[in-house]
């Protein structure tokens, strides 16, 4: 049996950020946008600047680059056991936020900062889709 | 002593248990052993504390009857590994408005109690979790690997760190690597945990207590123990850094931490006579010698490897091993070396003549990443 998959909402404090795993049910990368400032956030924020514009949730790109990144070799939890060596990345997109994700259709020595990457949509079951990354030609 | 600085704080009692792995004490029997050797130290009773700071976790309602404690206030502090200078500075504050006399900061922490395959290395931090990032070794990762990038760092820049801090810990009775040197090799050869971590770039959990007690100047002269002084003290927050995006080409917000702590000290990192750097991985330390000005930034693991953090070295840092190599007390270990150095008690790795010290912190789980909270604290021998 494989193990159940958590839900996103399972690792956040209240459903704030539920519009965007919604979206990513659907297969849509979207990021919060302060209406006053134009920034975008994620996860959900108060825009440092005002605080008071109005949040909402746009399509974004999807797109941006490898800022940081890690392949993990330790198995820190059981549940984890099975994906070593794995990695996880540091996204800048380009609408600017960082998103922490996992780059795939790579392997894991080619994976480098400053590598461009895209959204691909994970569906891990009927409720969960996880926005990953894949390289992309630009 | 080359300043003035009077922020009218003084730590007068430390108290700090045997230090281990798998002790099987509770976490309170720890606060209360601490407390025990703190009062002790400082040459008080029970009923001459009149505040407590619980300074790890939610534990101020309930400790106080099980340490048998009757103080005006108990109030529980939490920022993750900048707890301990950040209760030093609550500490200044119920001095300098006289609402107690002496205070207490007491930690006792037992995370290999925790259930297996957890402790501090399972740590989750919000959404990233869902893509296995896990733990505090993954998040400094991610700043290891970033500074690699930037500057050029190399693995055996950080092995250095660890060979130089275990080179301590083995001449320091009561650590995890007493007696136990290691060479670059042996770091090189340690198995990949995390990329570029290898195992002998972290720490391990530890169990243990530790307990200070601050009082005021006047007080302190009273008192028939080592005091030193609090010189200056600042905080800063990574969130700034995160706003910004730089959150992971800097250690911490150090730089309004330590503008603050040098200023009230008024002494600048010349003065600085040894080292404390909260150091749960290698990378920590090569970050933070940059950050408080010891050496330029992206020369931090040159400066560690050509021995400048030794004991012939520009800034002697970690003279116990840190918690790489000595014992993660979280935010205390720092503060308990700097404490032990500028009283003369640090055996065959102390710092001839130290008399000021700088001690930092950092931790706190912000949700998306683990280095939130800094803490800088400047510390002087005597009174």
């Amino acid at each position: 049996m494989s193990p159940r998959v958590p839900h996103p909402l399972e690792f956040a404090p209240d459903d704030a950020d539920k519009v965007f795993w919604e979206a990513c049910r659907r297969h849509e990368f979207l990021l919060q946008r302060c209406s006053t400032t134009g920034r975008y956030h994620w996860p959900a924020v108060s825009d440092p600047e005002t605080g008071r514009g109005e949040m909402t949730w746009v399509p974004a790109s999807g797109r941006g680059t490898v800022h940081t990144f890690s392949i993990i070799h330790h198995v820190f939890r059981p549940e984890l056991a099975e994906r070593v060596p794995y990695n996880v990345v540091v996204v800048e997109l380009d609408e600017g936020p960082f998103f922490h994700s996992n780059v795939v259709d790579c392997p894991n020595e080619e994976i480098y900062i400053g590598m461009a990457v895209e959204v691909v949509f994970d569906d891990l079951s009927d409720e969960v889709t996880l926005p990953r990354f894949r390289p992309s030609s630009r | 002593m080359p300043n003035t600085s009077d922020t009218g704080c003084v730590v007068v009692g430390v108290g700090v248990t045997e230090q281990g792995q798998k002790l099987g004490i509770p976490e309170r029997e720890l606060r209360r052993r601490a407390l025990e050797g703190a009062l002790d130290d400082a040459g008080l009773q029970r009923s001459d504390l009149d505040g407590y700071i619980a300074c790890h976790g939610n534990t101020a309602f309930e400790d106080l009857r099980y340490l048998g404690l009757g103080p005006l206030f108990s109030w529980s502090l939490t920022a993750g590994g900048a707890t301990a200078i950040s209760a030093l500075i609550a500490a200044r504050g119920v001095l300098a408005t006289g609402q107690a006399t002496h205070v207490a900061l007491c930690y006792g922490f037992a995370p290999s109690a925790f259930r297996a395959g957890a402790g501090i290395g399972g740590f989750g931090y919000g959404y990233p979790e869902l893509f296995g990032m896990v733990g505090p070794s993954t998040t400094h990762a991610l700043h290891a690997q970033r500074h690699m990038h930037l500057y050029g760092t190399s693995s055996e820049q950080l092995g250095a760190v660890a060979v130089t801090q275990r080179a301590y810990a083995a001449q320091r009775p009561g650590t995890l690597g007493y007696g136990k040197p290691i060479r670059l090799e042996d770091h090189q050869a340690s198995r990949m945990i995390c990329e570029p971590l290898r195992l002998l770039d972290c720490c391990r959990d530890t169990d243990g207590g530790v307990c200070l007690i601050v009082t005021t100047p006047e007080r302190a002269r009273d008192l028939p123990g080592k005091p030193v002084r609090v010189l200056g003290t600042g905080t800063g927050h990574n969130i700034r850094n995160w706003y910004d995006k730089t959150v992971f080409a800097h250690h911490d917000d150090i730089a309004p931490a330590k503008e603050r702590a040098f200023s009230e000290a008024g002494v600048d990192p010349e003065a600085i006579d040894v080292a404390a750097l909260y150091d749960p991985f290698t990378i920590s330390v090569i970050m933070q010698l940059e950050e408080y000005g010891f050496c330029s930034l992206g020369e931090g693991g040159s400066f560690v490897a050509s021995g400048e953090t030794g004991p012939k070295g520009q800034i002697p840092t970690n003279t116990g091993g840190g918690q790489l190599s000595g014992y993660y007390a979280t935010g205390f270990t720092a503060v308990v070396e700097a404490l032990v150095q500028l009283r003369g008690e640090g055996g065959p790795t102390q710092v001839e003549g130290a008399e000021v010290a700088l001690a930092s912190g950092h931790g706190g789980n912000g949700g998306v990443q683990n280095t939130w909270s800094h803490a800088t604290a400047i510390l002087g021998a005597g009174l």
